[in-house]
């Protein structure tokens, strides 16, 4: 499986099309199989957030499911010390989460193939791991670091998913806390907003959409759609309905070319049900 | 969005992939519908162009269309009908075959050579290559016998009439014997009917030498042993049968002679003995004098019905939609079956009585005629078609004393029901008012009930028993002493006494059975060279009961008060059984008490009536009756001391349940008031497979929680047992407290949890566990799982402000699973909670249909809830049947439901509350033609849902539903054929047992840490300890107990999240110890290197090229890594891996 260029040059970083480092990872020392994890620098045009500087961060795919953050953390300390891992589900640019949430209110994580972006704090570390040999592979489990899987994991997530209810409330407290402190902030901002709108010392009046105090139109989708239905419908209600004789033809038009029409499907359904045979009673 | 994030990468790692991508995708949304589709053509809105639509209609189209509009429910009614019509009957070449054969067997015939005359006992003329077709006994008769060409040779029957129909075409020859082998004495003894036979038999023994016949057999006419008749198929075809009939010269006897109260068998002769009997007083004979009479008018007959048929041009498809409606219901053979010529006697009936008129089409005379049945009961008002009957003719009375049904024919000698039993022809008439019932209901399709769904009788009754061993039935002519009735039925000691043991029945399940059938008994075929087989031969006799759910379980039988004089016939009934009792009412009366404790054990009282009549008046031990009523109920049995199907765990939970809800409704101090509590469980509304059963914990199995003291897993024990926790959701009132922010609502969610726990605790001291998205609640052994719900939350998660600051509303899979969680499932639980309490039985049908589907590995392909919807279309929309009555027939009914329901061009409209109307259907069957691609496969409306089938949107996928249509199909095929034939291997979990070898990897499991295993379809002998103990139940407080730990569930989705789209995986959630893994077909084509599809891929680099396969030994290593302590081995097939 593994790539042919491999076998001639064992000691050697494989490096595939693409720009890709392979690297082999194993569960433990003595496992029979391996994965293959790819690495490469961190690059992309615009990265805008400062957390994953471009130099720095090394983007790797393909993580087993039981690697965590803290494996991960510990299997490339090797190239250098780790300032940092993020693991996701998909390569994508770095998302700013709302609110910090306590781990009891995060969403379950998928327990898949991870992506990781692993900032180092040198950026020597980088080419270190792209040129690790392809044929040491990392390994998760050793006996100094034990990773625990199966039966055992799930006792221990078990085990920690309890939470006081008291402490449960803290949290809940703190963040309704932060929460109405962020309302109270944007009303007040808002607030602001509607202060500039008023009349500055000139007599001038900065004139703005949703003025304040002003029965503006509901700045909603469904809003804009009730608008459009009402106006609709005063059109239909001017409409005058079999009055002339030309309006009365049609509907008797109409109503034929219906049937017709329900002829023709149920005609049609016969013939498919007669392809399927489904007139056969045994 | 997902795309967009991709495209920052890909521009990063390399760019001429970029193209690929965007394609990729796309060209597989593309290839995958059509690929769905492809082999069977499917329905597409129909697109007339504006000129068809629109131009002139002629009168005569006009005409047509106003038909179609005014006469049936729409012009698909009828054109069906005329498909069918075409079907069924006879094209110009098969009658042209017929015809040709007809003409060699005629010629053949007229050359029969005579005979030296013989005494009728002397059979040394026959050669040993035929035998006669008749059972002696008594062995000698009076009378001499000589072969001769015949007088004539006719056609009879429904060919010349041209109502003839496939399949099982049958051509009736009447051969009439020459005057000259008869003596008008002949009626007496039997001496005609051997004669008769004699003659068949010298008929066969020249055609043997004839090699323009094919095969050549004898049978019966409707099983009648008296009628003998000669089957002949042409040599090169085997599509159709002659049938020969010996009868003698028209009018050779006098028809006056065959009275219903005259007697023809002399008991002398019958019995050999001397007796001092006058002819006077000798038993009528009726059953005799009728198969005797019946040879006598076959030509009067079609006479009769030509001349009826050529007044009414449709009376030939009447016949023929008749006769299939007939076949349908397995009406239309065998003794005392109501068959084709009866049909067309029927029709002639309603046609001289003017209840019809000859300008009808074939549809009204169905119609028409099925409202005759099911309005007139012949076993009390006989009809008659003779218009004058001369004076000798018997009284419509007289028929009636000497038969259980009346249909007199035109010459007024014959009835033509003579063997006809009342219970048939109530099963007729039943089956005839349940037709019309449903016929003018236009939410059913009508045409496929009435004339495409076969009713066997296995998924027709409710309970169906059988008589195994006939033989005894010799003793019960004995016990109820039959002797001249015997006689009447020349000694088929069947027949004789099935009309006794029906009444007998009948009255001893009185008000517990709708309806009591039986099987008809095919008739005989033997081939020429053997003897004619005797009468215990024929296949066991099969009873079919549709039960009264409300009665049939009752354990009492109270009768009349003890002084009355009804007691003493009360008391004949049920002999030893009968005791007097005294009633709380203060009433002492006679009565009977069955046993049962559970449930499913009163099912089964109808079967200790049963045995218990049948031994007592009969003599027909226990052991000849073979009851097929729960055999299948054995897999959802539990229960250590009294063996229950779940009816009773049920009703404890849905108690316990009650009584929270009752103490949150209750509680005080909460900031907001309740406004509702529901279960959104199927424990809450009967449907668990293995409801919840209270269970006391042992300790010292568990390890303890530092913080809150809760039970948890011990490492190195057994998994402990499963505690499923019952959903119950708790609706808060709105209020303008509640913030407007999704992640604000949670955490106020979390708040009320805490605070009902608390409230919980402190009021009822039941130990509770309150979590972001849920509360624990510990109660009497049980664990509730409540969740607190606000009506506007999936408002707020569907809004969302764009960049123009404009409110949006758009839908996302977050709102609706919400939605289904907190509205749909308990609307649905509540619903079919109320379905419960109509149908005592639904609740055992699910189970049953949810552990089928569990054990074939089906469970996460048809959902639960679908699972549950689909049992309740069985009860809702029975047609053609009535609403299962045992969990049994239920089952049966499923698995025909799931393989013959045409999925691909049909909703399944489950009218839940009937709150559908017929508009309502229409609206669903266009929505649902109109965009049927875009739709799920398995498409199931609700009143609720009537557009996207939320139910079944996720899975069913196209390839799982045609295997589950497939597995469902041949698990019907071998229950069926189980349950009706007691000399199969009698094991019913065959059909439990998935074929495992179509998967590519099979992961074993340790059976000690499946925590359901006592649920497998064979339980394993040993189990281990999970830590619970016997002994009543404490109702609040104790230890948190483990709740919802299931390493094997945790595992499955581990293994999904990790390998969903390289594999599927399979497990049967209650006590499978084997995972099976199906590789995706499309997971092994190589695909080039993109850094989205890389997971547990491994490269191959062929110059600049990068193409990843799956790195299928890692997979395999992971298999067992991830399941550490769960998994016992993987057994990989390599074998059948084709990649």
């Amino acid at each position: 499986m593994a790539p042919a260029k491999k076998k001639h040059a064992s000691s050697q970083p494989c490096i595939i099309p693409g720009g890709f480092t392979v690297l082999s990872l194993q569960f433990s020392p003595d496992s029979a199989a391996q994965h293959k994890v790819y690495v490469k620098e961190h690059r992309v045009r615009a990265e805008k957030s400062s957390h994953r500087p471009l130099d720095r961060t090394l983007f790797v795919l393909n993580i087993p499911p039981y690697c965590s953050e803290a494996v991960v953390r510990e299997l490339f300390s090797q190239f250098g010390s780790v300032q940092s891992v993020e693991l996701r589900d998909h390569p994508g640019s770095f998302q700013e989460s709302g609110p910090k949430l306590s781990k009891f209110f995060r969403p379950a994580e998928k327990k898949g193939f991870k992506v990781g972006y692993i900032v180092f704090h040198g950026s020597s570390s980088l080419t270190a791991a792209k040129s690790h040999p392809h044929n040491v592979p990392l390994v998760v489990c050793t006996e100094q670091r034990p990773v625990r899987t199966g039966v055992q994991k799930w006792i221990q997530q078990y085990t920690e998913s309890f939470i006081q209810s008291d402490k449960l409330q803290q949290i809940v407290d703190s963040f309704m806390k932060d929460y109405d402190k962020r309302k109270e902030e944007e009303a007040e901002r808002q607030k602001k907003e509607a202060e500039q709108q008023q009349e500055d010392e000139e007599g001038w009046v900065k004139v703005t959409r949703g003025h304040k105090g002003t029965k503006a139109r509901p700045h909603s989708e469904a809003a804009n759609q009730r608008t459009l239905q009402k106006e609709m419908r005063k059109k239909k209600r001017k409409e005058l309905m079999n009055f002339y004789t030309w309006q009365h033809r049609n509907t008797q038009k109409e109503h034929i070319a219906e049937l017709r029409k329900k002829f023709e499907e149920d005609k049609q359904r016969i013939a498919l049900l007669r392809a399927q045979r489904k007139f056969r009673p045994y | 969005m997902k795309k967009k994030l991709t495209v920052a990468e890909m521009i990063a790692s390399d760019s001429s992939h970029e193209e690929e991508e965007d394609e990729a995708p796309l060209k597989a949304k593309r290839s995958k519908p059509g690929e769905a589709e492809e082999g069977e053509p499917v329905c597409r809105p129909v697109k007339l162009s504006r000129n068809d639509l629109y131009r002139p209609p002629t009168v005569e189209e006009l005409n047509q269309l106003k038909e179609a509009e005014s006469l049936f429910h729409c012009s698909l009614l009828k054109m069906q009908m005329e498909e069918l019509l075409k079907e069924v009957t006879l094209s110009e070449r098969r009658k042209q075959q017929i015809d040709s054969f007809i003409q060699t067997v005629t010629t053949l015939l007229q050359a029969v050579p005579d005979s030296p005359e013989v005494e009728v006992s002397d059979l040394s003329w026959l050669s040993s290559a035929v035998k006669i077709p008749f059972l002696p006994v008594p062995k000698t008769t009076k009378g001499k016998f000589h072969m001769a060409p015949p007088a004539s040779v006719d056609l009879i029957g429904s060919y010349p009439l041209g109502t003839c129909s496939k399949p099982r075409i049958m051509v009736d020859l009447a051969v009439t014997i020459p005057a000259d082998v008869l003596h008008p004495k002949d009626a007496v003894n039997q001496r005609y009917p051997r004669k008769r036979a004699l003659y068949l038999a010298g008929l066969a023994q020249y055609l043997t030498s004839s090699s323009d016949i094919g095969t050549m057999r004898y049978s019966c006419l409707h099983g009648n042993r008296l009628r003998p008749v000669l089957l002949l198929t042409p040599p090169d075809t085997s599509s159709f049968t002659v049938r020969v009939h010996a009868c003698p010269p028209p009018g050779f006897f006098k028809p006056s002679r065959f009275h219903p109260q005259r007697n023809n068998i002399r008991t002398e002769w019958y019995t050999g003995l001397q007796t001092s009997q006058s002819e006077s007083s000798e038993p009528p004979t009726p059953h005799y004098n009728s198969s005797v009479l019946g040879d006598l008018l076959p030509r009067a007959h079609l006479q009769f019905l030509s001349a009826v048929s050529s007044q009414c041009p449709a009376f030939a498809d009447g016949v023929a939609l008749l006769k299939v409606w007939l076949r349908q219901r397995e009406l239309d053979q065998g003794t005392g079956c109501f068959n084709g010529f009866l049909a067309s006697m029927l029709l002639a009936y309603l046609l001289t009585t003017h209840r019809i008129s000859n300008t009808m089409t074939a549809y009204q005379l169905l119609r028409n005629s099925l409202n005759f049945l099911a309005s007139t009961d012949l076993t009390v008002n006989g009809i008659s078609l003779a218009k004058d009957p001369d004076s000798t003719a018997p009284s419509l009375a007289e028929f009636h004393n000497g038969f259980q049904v009346v249909f007199i024919d035109p010459s007024g000698h014959l009835n033509m029901c003579a063997d006809m039993t009342a219970c048939t022809y109530k099963q007729l008439q039943h089956e005839a008012s349940v037709s019309m019932q449903f016929w003018d209901n236009p939410t059913v399709d009508g045409f496929h009930s009435l004339l495409m769904t076969p009713k066997p009788m296995i998924r027709t009754s409710d309970h169906v028993f059988q008589l195994c061993e006939l033989v005894k039935l010799q003793s019960s002519c004995k016990k109820l002493n039959l002797l001249s009735e015997l006689m009447d039925h020349s000694g088929n000691y069947v027949h004789t006494v099935l009309p006794f043991l029906l009444s007998l029945l009948q009255r001893g399940l009185g008000q517990r059975i709708h309806l009591l059938t039986h099987s008809l008994t095919p008739d005989p075929e033997w081939s020429v060279d053997s003897e004619a087989p005797k009468h215990k031969a024929q296949p066991p006799l099969s009873f079919g009961l549709l039960l009264r759910p409300e009665l049939a379980a009752s354990v009492l039988e109270r009768g009349p008060p003890a002084d009355s004089p009804k007691a003493a016939e009360f008391r004949q009934l049920w002999g030893p059984r009968s005791e007097l009792r005294r009633f709380q009412d203060g009433a002492i009366t006679e009565a009977v008490l069955w046993d049962g404790e559970s449930m499913c054990q009163k099912r089964l009282v109808p079967k200790q009536i049963i045995a218990h009549l049948l031994q007592l008046h009969a003599d027909i031990p226990e052991s000849c009756v073979r009851y097929v009523g729960a055999m299948v109920d054995d897999v959802i049995k539990t229960g250590s001391e009294v063996s229950s199907t779940g009816e009773e765990e049920s009703l404890l939970v849905v108690q316990s349940y009650d009584d929270l809800s009752r103490k949150l409704w209750r509680l005080e101090g909460l900031p907001l008031s309740i406004t509702a509590v529901q279960g959104a469980h199927p424990a809450l509304r009967y449907t668990q497979v293995f409801p919840p059963l209270p269970l006391k914990l042992d300790y010292s199995f568990f390890e303890r929680e530092k913080i809150s003291r809760s039970l948890v897993p011990k490492e190195g024990k057994p998994c402990p047992a499963y505690i499923t926790p019952i959903t119950v959701i708790c609706h808060m009132e709105g209020s303008g407290k509640w913030p407007h922010d999704r992640l604000a609502i949670r955490h106020i969610r979390t708040a009320f949890h805490i605070r009902l726990g608390e409230l919980l605790k402190n009021d009822h001291n039941y130990t509770c566990r309150p979590c972001p998205t849920h509360l624990d609640v510990w109660k009497g052994g049980l664990v509730f799982r409540i969740q607190v719900a606000y009506h506007r939350e999936p408002q707020v998660l569907r809004e969302s402000v764009n960049a123009e600051g404009l409110l949006v509303v758009r839908d996302n899979e977050e709102a609706q699973a919400l939605e289904m969680a907190t509205i749909h499932k308990p609307l649905l639980t509540s619903t079919l909670h109320g379905l419960q309490q109509e149908h005592p039985c639904f609740g055992a049908v699910c189970r049953l249909v949810k552990r089928w589907l569990a054990a074939q590995l089906f469970s996460d392909d048809i959902t639960e809830d679908s699972a549950d919807l689909l049992v309740a279309s069985l009860f809702l929309q029975p047609a053609p049947f009535t609403p299962p009555g045992s969990p049994q027939v239920g089952f049966l009914r499923f698995l025909h439901l799931l393989s013959s329901f045409d999925w691909r061009n049909n909703p399944l409209v489950v009218n839940l509350n009937n709150q559908l109307t017929a508009a309502d259907y229409t609206e669903i069957k266009n929505d649902f033609m109109a965009s049927r691609e875009s739709l799920p496969v398995m498409f199931i409306a609700t009143p609720k849902d009537k557009k996207v089938s939320m139910w079944t949107k996720r899975a069913p996928s196209v390839q799982m539903l045609q295997r589950v249509v497939m597995v469902a199909a041949e698990s019907l095929k071998v229950l069926e054929h189980q349950l009706m034939d007691g000399s199969q291997i009698q094991d019913v979990r065959v059909v439990m047992r998935p074929p495992l070898d179509v998967y590519d990897v099979l992961i074993h499991l340790n059976p000690k840490q499946v925590p359901l295993l006592s649920q497998a379809v064979d339980p394993p002998a040993v189990n281990f300890s999970r830590g619970v103990t016997t002994g009543s139940v404490a109702q609040s407080g104790g230890a948190l107990p483990v709740i919802d730990y299931n390493p094997v569930s945790l595992y499955l989705t581990e293994l999904r999240e990790a390998f969903g789209d390289l594999a599927l995986f399979f497990c049967d959630p209650y006590g499978g110890t084997v995972i099976a893994v199906l590789w995706k077909p499309k997971a092994f084509i190589s695909m080039p290197f993109k850094t989205s599809q890389v997971s547990a891929r491994s490269v191959e680099v062929t110059g600049e090229e990068v193409k990843t396969v799956p790195n299928v030994e890692a997979i395999l290593e992971d298999f067992r890594i991830m399941g550490e302590g769960l998994v016992k081995s993987v057994e990989a097939r390599t074998e059948k891996w084709s990649f």
